[in-house]
């Protein structure tokens, strides 16, 4: 479970702070799918980066099932991103130059685990793309990039899957497919996180939070 | 493996830019390890023609005794010369093995506009002189008769029984025999009778110098000083002086060549940094990417070190391989600059060398890239990733 309290982040762009949370509480529940939305400079990215564990909350408290973000060491941190939580980008940043296969097992890699070739090959099955195996990004479209992106976010068997934007990039037949593999992996058991644009996409969702203003004005 | 294939693909990802740097660095790498192999062969060169001549010292005019006795190694025209008297009185001193005369000088030969190395020794000694000299064909016996240097004679095409002629001087020499190739300076000359050196150079009673061997080499210091207290005029340089000499010449021009190596060393460094540095801001994002999947700063950090490790190793060993392959051309280029250079390979290669070389430019390189590593490992996922 994800619990948000009072959580407030503010930026200092030199002499100016940016308020770009404003109290937020939120609760995530396990196996939840959780659809973010609102317009630009909301404070969706923020939000996102801070149940990724990527950034702190400048108040308030953060908890990531029984720990608490905000009282991590930087090395607990980076333990909690790579057995919790599996990131999905807008684009989707595949290494060039390593291939599929490679681009996957990369997060097992970081955590030092040797990730079993089989491991792989089923977690590119699932995302439909066991033929691709030896591809190089640049050899695959857009769809089948993000689906590669959601491969590499699943090989830690992570609890949570944050996804942002994560059809920003594609057309409404591969933004389908893409959805469609995060509802699946929620019908797994995942926990899913996804900030969106696509208002549509965003109400299949199990709940839908809307934020304006750094404030959460509908959830 | 999986971060070696990445910092492999990443240099591989601007290849003109890691080509280049990597060039800078095989350049410096090629530069430092010629130096030093140059170094080596030099002294085994010095060592080798020491071992070679049959003297324990020369006994040359007052002057400049280490320029004069390296000159009679080398050939040139020497403005001083001793009178032979003094090789009566060198030979009557105590403990002296034996003492010959030599008269060296240039004879021009104006229709062949060529200008021959002539060395006049007394060619009875020959065996004492050169003991390892292997002679194809005879000894000269009679005035007109000559040896030659095997460089010489197979740039003229000349074989024992050939004749030579210097019509300036109304001579035909006959050539009895041909030295075999020593790899020394020895290669280059013409070897006339000592007579024949002193009629042909209108010097009937001078030498240019005279070459001493002594029964007890332990001795050594004690006969000298005892022959330089007996016989004024004189300077005594025993054969170990004159390479002392030489390699103290060498020295100088080593310690010049290492100080524009390890510039050019430094120089590459900061190719190296630059080059990482520009790698690191171009994957911004990408870093950001890694810390976000789970890589930490020490990650990170390891990930563009091992990228600067991979171009610096690469460098070195291109710089080895240009290095190997082109020791003929730095040989070539040092026997035209330096005053004296010993006969043989100049350039010895050695593994330690090789090694020593190769484990200085990565370190350097390997520090260059610490800083750039560190850059990226401070790199906030958040911003990298907002762009």
């Amino acid at each position: 479970m994800i619990e948000l309290a009072g959580v407030e982040k503010i930026y200092k762009r030199g002499a100016e702070e940016v308020h770009a949370l404003r109290g937020i509480d939120l609760v995530i529940s396990v196996a939840e799918f959780v659809s973010i939305v609102g317009p630009s400079g909301a404070g969706k990215t923020s939000l996102m980066h801070i149940l990724g564990c990527l950034d702190l909350p400048t108040r308030g408290s953060v908890k990531i099932g029984p720990m608490r973000a905000e009282h991590m060491t930087e090395k607990e941190l980076v333990g909690t991103r790579r057995k919790k939580i599996g990131f999905v980008f807008q684009q989707f940043y595949l290494i060039p130059g390593l291939s599929v296969f490679d681009n996957v097992r990369l997060p097992a890699v970081f955590s030092r685990r040797p990730a079993q070739k089989g491991e792989i090959e089923s977690l590119l099955e699932m995302v439909g793309l066991q033929n691709r195996t030896h591809h190089l990004p640049g050899q695959l479209s857009g769809g089948e990039m993000q689906r590669v992106a959601i491969a590499r976010a699943l090989v830690n068997t992570p609890e949570i899957l944050l996804a942002d934007e994560p059809t920003g990039n594609l057309d409404t037949e591969n933004s389908e497919k893409i959805f469609g593999l995060l509802k699946s992996l929620h019908l797994r058991g995942y926990t899913v996180v996804m900030v969106t644009h696509n208002q549509e996409l965003a109400g299949r969702a199990d709940r839908v939070v809307t934020l304006k203003d750094g404030r959460i004005v509908k959830s | 493996m999986v971060f070696l294939r990445l910092a492999f693909t990443n240099l591989a990802r601007h290849k003109t830019r890691s080509v280049l740097t990597m060039l800078g660095i095989a350049v410096s790498a090629a530069v430092l390890l010629s130096i030093l192999s140059f170094n080596k062969g030099f002294h085994k060169g010095l060592e080798r023609e020491l071992q070679r001549t049959g003297l324990h010292f020369m006994v040359v005019p007052s002057g400049c005794p280490h320029e004069v006795a390296s000159l009679v190694l080398h050939g040139s025209v020497i403005p001083k010369f001793l009178d032979l008297s003094v090789l009566e009185k060198v030979k009557a001193a105590d403990d002296i093995e034996f003492a010959s005369p030599l008269l060296v000088s240039q004879l021009p030969n104006p229709e062949e506009g060529r200008v021959d190395l002539v060395y006049g020794m007394e060619m009875q000694k020959i065996g004492l002189l050169k003991p390892s000299w292997e002679i194809d064909g005879k000894i000269p016996e009679g005035e007109n008769e000559v040896l030659m240097g095997s460089e010489v004679a197979s740039h003229r095409g000349i074989k024992p029984g050939s004749t030579i002629s210097y019509p300036n001087i109304s001579r035909t020499f006959t050539v009895t025999g041909i030295v075999k190739k020593t790899g020394s300076q020895d290669d280059a000359f013409i070897y006339i009778p000592f007579v024949t050196a002193q009629a042909v150079f209108k010097k009937p009673s001078g030498a240019t110098a005279i070459g001493v061997r002594v029964k007890d080499p332990a001795l050594l210091t004690k006969i000298t000083d005892a022959l330089s207290e007996k016989v004024p005029g004189i300077q005594i340089v025993t054969m170990n002086q004159v390479m002392n000499s030489i390699a103290n010449l060498a020295a100088s021009a080593k310690a010049l060549s290492l100080s524009m190596a390890f510039v050019a060393i430094i120089v590459s460094g900061f190719g190296v940094m630059n080059s990482m540095l520009m790698a690191v801001f171009e994957r911004t994002q990408e870093i950001g990417m890694m810390r976000a999947i789970g890589a930490s700063r020490p990650d990170i950090f390891r990930i563009i070190l091992k990228e600067a490790a991979l171009l610096t190793m690469t460098g070195s060993l291109t710089g080895l391989f240009l290095s190997v392959t082109g020791s003929g051309l730095i040989e070539a280029f040092v026997r035209k600059v330096m005053p004296y250079v010993p006969g043989g390979n100049m350039v010895s290669f050695d593994a330690g060398i090789a090694l020593l070389s190769i484990a200085f430019i990565s370190f350097i390189g390997i520090l260059s890239g610490l800083y750039p590593a560190w850059k990226a490992s401070r790199i906030s996922p958040i911003e990298a990733i907002r762009g």
